[in-house]
């Protein structure tokens, strides 16, 4: 049977595991596996696991519980050790890397943060701006919407301003935003945002990230939907593992 | 999913939004830890729940709506009427205290500012909230 893995931690961190559930329908007991100086985080994967929403969920509550305690290196969802031995040699091997990895994350957490424009807003600002394009749309207004070529050809333009304003707010909003972090890196595009960004935050910088963020939706909410997310296991800041 | 979890001593995000996991659902798919030596649940099912963002949309239908949504614009009503330097000075008065403060006047000043033509946006048929898909696929 194949070992699920969570995440990885100090030997010494409390892994209180009772109350969270893992993947699965009906989820295996959470578990460590123990090496020198690092524990995983694991439950046995049941035959045939497919992944399915609640596991996703199962996966990140699991990883939310042991950051509440201490240091942790959220695995990629859907991590499966052969079996345990496997898991605790990789441990044993790599420990020191290990260790160096949990050591830069301590007392910090990823801090997720989206945006969006509004698209009314964000077209009215185009046009406002751009006094060929508001001359082009009041021809085309004038001529009752004008040929299906014109309209695309407009609305190409229009098109290219568009990712100019998305480019330009999210360079912005990074160098706003990026004082308050330790280190950054670029979301996989999402629907909709012109920015998807993760922060790595020091405990004590949280607040004024999110006194911050909160004052840029006040003054700028009315162009565009900004979103916070956070503290997360620090995803996006593990990749330096043996091997990758 | 709860965002926040109640033993840590990190204050609050007012700001953040106690989120579904799909607002974060991407990291939990394509970031974290791999090692090398294991393997990998089958995503069969959960990837069409991102796949959706790594699509680029053909972009005639983009620029028709665009272009219509330009003509359906009220340009006289400004809606959200606060002009730029009362942006500004709001911005600064209210104080997002500190460092931030010049650079937030900066970001919000420039809001408005002459637009820098570029590349070409994808996009779909949603109405409220622009939309960029570029085709990228998961790490």
């Amino acid at each position: 049977m194949s070992t699920y893995v969570y995440g990885l931690t100090r030997s010494a961190h409390p892994l209180k595991l009772d109350g969270a559930a893992g993947v699965g329908a009906d989820p295996a007991p959470l578990r460590a596996v123990r090496a020198d100086g690092v524990a995983a985080v694991v439950s046995d994967a049941p035959e045939g696991l497919r992944a399915k929403r609640r596991d996703l969920e199962a996966h990140e509550a699991v990883l939310e519980a042991l950051m509440a305690d201490g240091t942790v290196l959220p695995m990629r969802f859907g991590t499966l050790s052969p079996d345990d031995a496997t898991l605790e040699r990789e441990l044993n091997a790599h420990s020191g890397t290990y260790a160096e990895l949990l050591s830069g994350l301590d007392g910090r957490a990823e801090y997720n943060i989206k945006a969006a424009h509004h698209e009314d807003a964000v077209l009215r600002e185009i046009l406002r701006h751009d006094t060929a394009l508001r001359e082009a749309n009041e021809a085309l207004r004038a001529a009752d919407g004008g040929t299906a070529r014109e309209r695309m050809d407009f609305g190409e333009r229009v098109a290219v301003a568009l990712e100019g304003h998305r480019e330009r707010d999210a360079a912005r909003l990074l160098a706003l935003l990026r004082p308050h972090s330790v280190a950054e890196r670029p979301g996989p595009p999402v629907d909709g945002a012109f920015l998807n960004v993760s922060l790595l935050v020091e405990d004590a910088q949280a607040g004024e990230l999110a006194e911050l963020v909160e004052t840029l939706r006040g003054e700028i909410g009315w162009l565009m939907e900004l979103n916070l997310y956070g503290p997360l296991p620090p995803y996006s800041f593990v990749d330096a593992a043996p091997g990758t | 999913m709860s965002v926040m979890t109640e033993a840590r001593t990190t204050p609050n995000t007012s700001a953040g939004r106690r989120g579904s996991l799909y607002d974060v659902l991407e990291l939990v798919l394509d970031r974290g830890l791999v090692i090398d030596v294991f393997v990998r649940v089958s995503l069969v099912g959960i990837e069409l729940l991102t796949i959706d963002a790594r699509i680029v949309v053909a972009s005639v239908d983009t620029y028709l709506r665009f272009a219509e949504a330009c003509n359906r614009l009220d340009l006289t009503n400004n809606g959200n009427a606060t002009t730029l330097p009362e942006l500004v000075g709001d911005v600064t008065e209210k104080g997002a205290h500190g460092k931030s403060k010049g650079a937030l006047a900066g970001a919000v000043e420039a809001i408005g500012d002459t637009i820098r033509p570029s590349r070409d946006s994808g996009d779909d048929d949603k109405p409220r909230s622009t939309r960029s898909r570029r085709k990228e696929p998961a790490e």
